[in-house]
């Protein structure tokens, strides 16, 4: 009843204002710079009536006699009132207010000012990402914020893209950030089914975002609670001004190729090779060329199969943006097309999608909204799959024979050995790629619904229902020609799943202003389920290849199979109060208890709580006279954060239905652990945000983490009998402590000449505190977990080099001991001390040791980005470095076996020849395994700067485009992965085959080069 | 305003309620079962026991691998594909990944018989008596199975010291259910080990049933036959003569039920022949069931399958495979050159199922018996053993139609006697797993073993030698702190 007598007020009002004696007046808001400022907001003050500007700047607006003043305010550019003279046109300028005062940071389930943040948030804005030609958008935060390691595994499309906020959380997989989209908990990680990883971060439009937020330290992400150890990151896509709609166009096109080769032997260097070290073994000749064309003389070719897979892919990206809206409903709406056709021949991701945001204040209490993305994305995979299977790329291209034709004298594909003896089981490289293929074609909303109502003043109660689906389909063939299709006599598979996660959040929010005291009090509830399934069938044998329909018809034999993808749910209950005095003294304190399906009802709750103190320094009146400072403000904070990235089941004891034969089984699935507990982690974080004279803008942070009852897929002993050799437990503790420093400079500020400085970077350290598992340790590749010690050391026996006086591998034991190996004496004599030459014991896994200092973690990492501006001409160049990792190089070991008739690495050519010589290179042998073992010899420093974009614009002037009803033009030449400055000899400093773990990261094996990507694109806003 | 805002209250908390329950507690596994329900019925507890003979046709080992393994080590075949790495050269490494699947493989089936054993027991009251006491005897002879592949992959033979004292491999007894220290045990001695597997089996041969419902079951189920064939030679490792006769020939006499051999060498391999006469225990496997592309016997084996693994010159010329006649059936019908590319090389015809990949492993073949009767009854025999004869013609007969038969007069010796049955054995049983393990027992030499072109020779492997068994897993050693010791030269 109330609230229609409400409304009658409002209608009398409005009434009453039409029969008053008005004028109407114009004018125009800009910045300082004379720059329009749309969307501004111009309201006759002491009443109601008011508007925005338009594109330009302009507005027009009725105005009673008895109004004497205006307010004109501005995201970001504060409010100003003028009076009301005699005038009609009024022209306007706001200034820009001092960086972040009254910047809204979006944290958890509210928004805060920025000046009354406790916790350590850094944000990227999302000009920073649009327009990039990458393949998802969280390849473009690379570098861009502290402390936020964004690595991609490699070039293949949608390979794993490992994100780290301030080290490895956990020693499991479970260590990456937890992504929200407009308050969409969203599905992230790898979704592919079969031989292809596909990023699901793919399917979200990287121009819709308008900016994405890092929560990095207790405070600001313990309101996430058991998802929040790896950090948050909040993205918040483009909402819609009230003004004029503003019509936009941005494209692209560009070309990829790889950003690096490796380089191996020739045709007749792989002769050369292959022949003297089979002969320095007394063995025949195994590698000549053949006649290929029957023509009855020996062919000599070279096939560079590099030069055969890859080629120059052609990328392109349109969208449409349309924005806008009035006083009460400002909406936006996109459409985009993004094409990425990879440098491997056949790799390709093509991506549609269309964007709707709208908010509209339906009455003077309710506000209601909407986001929505629909998005269509097909991934063209590696049809053999991808890195270092026999039909992989880049295994492929590198270790098949140079010494024989692509193609054979009939135009079909060459599938022999050509004059070589020794099998090479590398497949055709070509006719893998074009007769193979595993394409994934994946459907996805996001979207979310909220109401948002005033309760009475201050206080306003939001829920909000989430969804996001996922819907996917692959296709997959191997041929039965060539390849792992002929042992099949063909194959045809098909995997159809979805992901459903639907989650409803409600909170109550209170902000009041009481004299001095700011108070803003969040309490809410949130509950989430996932729910996954996938659909399989394959058939084999195929009949006739033309058709590829999965039927019995046409296949010696089908099957089908249906699974389970993800099964969980969350229920979280939290509350927080923000309390801020004279905005000078500010207090968080956060907590939120959170119920994981996946844990045994006995430890289902967790509790996680936080609490952080921040001082305005720079309010102080002893700080007036410190002119240089002009805001300083210092934070400290504590608090708990959880994990629950640990599957669904983990602590459930579990058989599943099995198969022996024909005869119906049943087998233990999971030991199951009953008092599995949660991972925490406590993190104490000290920061300093300042502004140092009157817009440089420093944060610094000091953190130190500390996670307990890590879980952990343990590696136990087969003797225990458990499948995969593991089983979920809290193993022990974990400490991450580092410092981060992130600097935005403007260096010049002139009319005509901008130049901007950020730059960020990050120390870290991981340290293993504890472990309950065996003994302490805990293996992973190549790595070591061990408590007092580095996380994830490396563990490997030390390579020694190459003896110049004979020229055989050596190696230290574990007592420092030199040993050499030399393959051609009987096997008992092989292994002799380099010292006096006397027999001993072979060097084995016992000689390994820890490698404290050398790690897969960057010791120091970040980015530095410059913004150029010359009058109309732009610039903008980022660079990501990262020192002090060190990288296991797995694929120039494979490149240099000497056990196979495979292709290798030109380095070999650096072979030891006569006493003197000093090289890495040993006497090559066929048969010796030993040299190329897994040592130091393969580890190497990973230290890079790369020149992750550089991009030149140019913008028409205004007064050139206003003649043809643009309000604006720019084109722009950009160019990503540009260069790569490291040391490093493998396929990239970044590389990482082993996706998404904590142990086993660091190993670089056959991963596909980065794309280099050169662009050339339009801006266009109408 | 205030209604509203307490009935949306009331609302939030009661939906709030209902949601908090449906994603925890209601969100349970719809494609497995909880331990509590594993042994719950007669029928589950009987699916568990198949379980665990599931757990031995593990694609990395018993459903053909490890049979593989054996033959991979010996002369008979060369690794034309390269698949197989050092494990065809005496050089692997401890980090190998063959010794890795075996390892955990044939511990999965030692505990998971372990498990349902104690799942039997505990849950006897589902059961008739008899009925608890034949599965509870199946999963003594899966254990034994596991034990035995296991200690002769990594560990030398038994014969190696005179009292089988050396190291053989650890011995679990119980099943886990939390990573208990109790699973870290040293290694036993090869004498521990091989009478964990005697004991085993004797349960076996006195609880098991002789035949099953199906004759699908039969075969590849545990018979009272398997437990007595496997039992004669697991004896015959140990130089164990008279108990390896013995034990055969409870089997030749039909005290288990019938066995015989097929007209036909080749009787027993193929589609239509697995669940012949001649088949006494085989891990089966079907089309949706197999070792698939890259483990599968015939993948493997066949010219037109991968086609790794060609038959080397050593077996087919009679110079270094003496009683392989030029005729002999087992020559001219069993084996076969490839199909292009590999129309160069010879390749076995006992796994012709590539399409499907549905070969069955003979683990245990009757041919495999009657050699084991004969040798041993020979070994155990003063002069030369008519008997013995009788039975190693049994086998030489039909694949040697147009030769006489041999007679008693025909070997001067018993040594002469005892050297023919072992050739025959490799000819007969070769690629079934047998090779390096019959030349290992009675301390012989590989030789004229060839690498990956089928032309080099590796060089001679000495009995006793450190590589010719396998490096206990180094993951292994790593977990265990030391407490598994690691073979010499690892």
């Amino acid at each position: 009843m109330r609230k229609i007598s409400l409304l009658c007020a409002l209608l009398l009002t409005g009434w009453c204002t039409l029969l008053a004696q008005s004028r109407q007046i114009s004018g125009r808001v800009t910045n300082e710079k004379d720059e329009p400022l749309p969307g501004s907001s111009v309201r006759a003050k002491g009443s109601s009536s008011g508007t925005v500007t338009d594109s330009t700047g302009m507005f027009r607006l009725m105005v009673d006699d008895k109004i004497k003043t205006l307010v004109i305010s501005s995201l970001g550019y504060g409010e100003k009132e003028i009076a009301l003279n005699s005038q009609d046109f009024f022209a306007v300028k706001l200034l820009q207010q001092d960086a972040g005062l009254d910047e809204v940071v979006v944290v958890g389930y509210q928004q805060i000012a920025r000046v009354n943040l406790t916790g350590s948030v850094a944000k990227v804005g999302g000009k920073e990402i649009a327009n990039r030609p990458v393949m998802s958008f969280d390849q473009a935060l690379t570098g861009k914020a502290a402390g936020v390691q964004v690595n991609t595994s490699s070039g293949l499309v949608g390979d794993n893209v490992i994100i780290r906020v301030r080290g490895a959380a956990s020693i499991s997989s479970g260590s990456q950030p937890l992504i929200i989209i407009d308050g969409v908990p969203i599905t992230q990680g790898n979704d592919g089914q079969l031989y292809n990883p596909v990023n699901t971060l793919a399917d979200i439009n990287p121009n819709d975002i308008e900016s994405v937020e890092v929560l990095k330290d207790a405070s600001a992400a313990a309101i996430y609670g058991s998802r929040a150890s790896a950090g948050v990151i909040l993205i918040s896509t483009r909402k819609g001004q009230a003004g004029a709609a503003r019509i936009t166009y941005d494209g692209y096109v560009g070309v990829n190729t790889a950003s690096r080769r490796l380089t191996v032997l020739n045709g007749d260097q792989y002769n050369t090779v292959i022949n003297k070290m089979r002969a320095a073994a007394g063995q025949t000749p195994a590698a000549a060329y053949a006649d290929f064309n029957g023509d009855g003389t020996i062919d000599p070719v070279s096939t560079d199969w590099q030069d055969e897979v890859y080629r120059n892919g052609l990328t392109q990206s349109h969208q449409v943006g349309i924005s806008g809206g009035t006083a009460k409903t400002t909406f936006y709406a996109s459409a985009a097309y993004n094409d990425f056709q990879n440098y491997i021949i056949v790799n390709r991701q093509k991506r549609m999608s269309g964007r709707i945001n709208l908010t509209t204040k339906a009455t003077n209490w309710l506000e209601t909204g909407m986001t929505m993305q629909y998005s269509q994305t097909t991934s063209y995979g590696l049809g053999s799959g991808t890195g270092g299977g026999l039909s992989g790329v880049p295994f492929g291209p590198l270790t098949a024979y140079p010494n024989i034709p692509v193609y054979a004298a009939n135009g079909g594909y060459y599938l022999g050995a050509g004059g070589n003896t020794v099998f090479n089981n590398t497949p055709n490289p070509v006719a893998v790629q074009n007769l193979n293929y595993d394409t994934r074609q994946t459907q996805r909303l996001i979207g979310s619904l909220y109401g948002e109502a005033r309760l009475f003043k201050g206080l306003k109660f939001k829920s909000q229902f989430n969804v996001d689906q996922l819907f996917g389909n692959t296709d997959q063939y191997w041929d039965k020609l060539v390849g792992d299709g002929s042992g099949l006599a063909g194959l045809a598979q098909t995997v159809n799943n979805r992901t459903y996660v639907w989650s409803w959040t409600n909170t109550l929010n209170y902000i009041a202003k009481f004299g001095d005291h700011d108070i803003n009090v969040l309490a809410g509830s949130e509950y989430t389920r996932r729910r996954g399934y996938g659909a399989y069938a394959f058939g084999t044998t195929i009949f006739d290849s033309l058709f590829r329909q999965i039927d019995a018809a046409n296949f010696a034999s089908v099957g089908a199979q249906n699974y389970n993808t993800v099964n969980n749910g969350l229920a979280s209950y939290f509350g927080g109060i923000n309390y801020s005095f004279k905005r000078k003294y500010i207090a968080t304190i956060n907590v939120r208890g959170d119920a994981y399906s996946g844990f045994g009802r006995d430890n289902r709750w967790g509790y996680f709580p936080s609490a952080a103190l921040a001082w305005r320094i720079s309010q102080e009146g002893f700080m007036q006279s410190v002119s240089a400072i002009s805001d300083m403000k210092l934070r400290a904070s504590y608090g708990l954060t959880g994990n629950s990235n640990i599957g669904d089941f983990p602590s459930l004891a579990t058989f599943a239905p099995t198969q022996y034969a024909d005869i119906p089984s049943l087998n233990l699935s999971n030991p199951g652990n009953s008092s599995l507990r949660w991972e925490k982690t406590g993190q104490f974080d000290i920061g300093i945000d300042m502004t140092v004279g009157k817009n440089i803008q420093i944060v610094l942070d000091y953190y130190n983490k500390k996670s307990k009852d890590l879980i952990l897929a343990n590696p136990v002993l087969a003797t225990l009998g458990f499948p995969g050799n593991s089983i979920i437990e809290n193993v022990g503790q974990l400490s991450n402590s580092g410092f981060e420093i992130g600097i935005n400079m403007p260096v010049i500020s002139k009319k005509d000449f901008n130049w901007d400085i950020n730059f960020n970077g990050a120390w870290n350290r991981s340290k293993v505190i504890s472990t309950n598992s065996n003994n302490g340790d805990i293996f992973g590749g190549n790595s070591i977990v061990r408590p007092g010690y580095n996380m994830s050391a490396f563990f490997l026996i030390r390579w020694a080099g190459v003896n110049p006086s004979n020229g055989l591998p050596m190696f230290y034991d574990k007592d420092g001991v030199r040993k050499q190996y030399d393959h051609l004496q009987p096997a008992a004599s092989r292994w002799t001390k380099v010292d006096d030459g006397s027999v001993t014991t072979a060097i084995t896994a016992a000689d390994r040791v820890v490698h404290n200092d050398k790690t897969p973690y960057p010791k120091f990492l970040g980015g530095l980005t410059q913004n150029l501006r010359y009058k109309q001409f732009d610039l903008s160049i980022d660079l990501q470095y990262s020192l002090g990792a060190y990288l296991y190089n797995n694929t120039l070991q494979n490149l240099m076996v000497t056990t196979t008739s495979r292709n290798k690495s030109d380095e070999l050519l650096n072979e030891w020849s006569k006493p003197g010589d000093q090289t890495d290179v040993p006497r090559l042998v066929w048969g010796d395994n030993q040299w190329w073992q897994t040592s130091t010899r393969w580890l190497e420093k990973a230290d890079f700067v790369r020149i992750r974009n550089l991009q030149l614009g140019y913008s028409l002037p205004a007064h050139l485009l206003s003649k043809i009803s643009i309000s604006r033009l720019r084109i722009y030449v950009q160019a990503q992965n540009l260069y790569t400055f490291t040391g490093y000899k493998g396929m990239d400093p970044e590389a990482n085959a082993n996706g998404n773990v904590n142990i086993g990261l660091g190993i670089d094996s056959f991963r596909p080069y980065l794309p280099r990507t050169i662009t050339a694109g339009v801006n266009v806003g109408f | 305003m205030k209604k509203i805002f307490y009935s949306l209250a009331v609302l939030v908390v009661l939906t709030g309620t209902a949601c908090q329950k449906k994603v925890t507690d209601d969100v349970v596994p719809n494609d497995r079962l909880s331990n509590d329900l594993a042994f719950s019925s007669a029928q589950k507890i009987e699916n568990a026991v198949l379980g665990a003979y599931n757990a031995l046709q593990n694609a990395g080992f018993l459903s053909g691998r490890a049979l593989l393994y054996v033959d991979l080590q010996g002369e008979d075949v060369f690794d034309k594909g390269v698949f197989f790495g050092d494990a065809a050269r005496f050089n692997m490494l401890s980090n190998n990944g063959i010794p890795a699947a075996v390892w955990t493989a044939g511990y999965d089936a030692i505990v998971t018989s372990n498990r349902v054993a104690e799942g039997i027991a505990a849950n006897a009251s589902l059961l008739t008596t008899q009925k608890a006491t034949e599965l509870t005897a199946e999963c003594r002879f899966v254990r034994a199975v596991s034990n035995f592949y296991l200690v002769n992959f990594f560990a030398q033979p038994y014969v190696f010291t005179a009292d089988a004292s050396h190291k053989g491999i650890p011995i679990i007894t119980k099943s886990f259910s939390s990573s208990s220290p109790e699973a870290n045990q040293p290694r036993s001695t090869v004498k521990q080990v091989y009478d964990l597997i005697i004991s085993d089996l004797t349960q076996a041969i006195r609880d098991l049933p002789q035949a099953y419902a199906s004759t699908y079951a039969t075969k590849t189920r545990a018979t009272r036959a398997a437990a007595a064939s496997l039992l004669a030679r697991v004896h015959l490792y140990r130089a164990d003569y008279t108990g390896a006769r013995d034990a055969a020939k409870r089997v030749i006499d039909g005290e288990f039920g019938t066995y015989a051999l097929r007209p036909a060498p080749n009787g027993a391999f193929g589609p239509g022949n697995y669940q012949t006469t001649e088949t006494v225990w085989s891990i089966p496997n079907n089309v949706n069931d197999n070792p698939n592309t890259n483990a599968a016997l015939p993948q493997h084996y066949a010219g037109n399958g991968r086609a790794d693994l060609a038959v080397s010159r050593s077996f087919t010329n009679a110079a270094t495979n003496t009683y392989f006649a030029a005729d002999d059936r087992r020559r001219t019908q069993m084996l076969a050159a490839g199909p292009a590319p590999n129309t160069a090389f010879t390749f076995t015809t006992k796994y012709p199922d590539v399409a499907t990949r549905a070969d069955w492993a003979p683990v245990i073949r009757y041919a495999e018996v009657l050699l084991t009767y004969a040798e041993a009854a020979a070994q155990a025999a003063t002069v030369v053993d008519a008997d013995a004869v009788t039975k190693l013609n049994l086998v030489r007969d039909r694949a040697r139609v147009s030769a006489p038969a041999y007679t008693v007069a025909t070997f001067p010796t018993k040594a002469a006697l005892v050297a023919a049955i072992l050739g025959e054995r490799r000819i007969e049983l070769a690629f079934e797993g047998h090779r390096l393990w019959d030349i290992m027992r009675v301390k012989g030499t590989v030789q004229n073993k060839y690498d990956n072109d089928g032309v080099s020779l590796l060089p001679a492997q000495a009995f006793g030698a450190n590589k010719s068994i396998w490096p206990i897993p180094q993951a292994e050693v790593d977990k265990s702190g030391g407490v598994l010791e690691q073979n010499p030269g690892y």
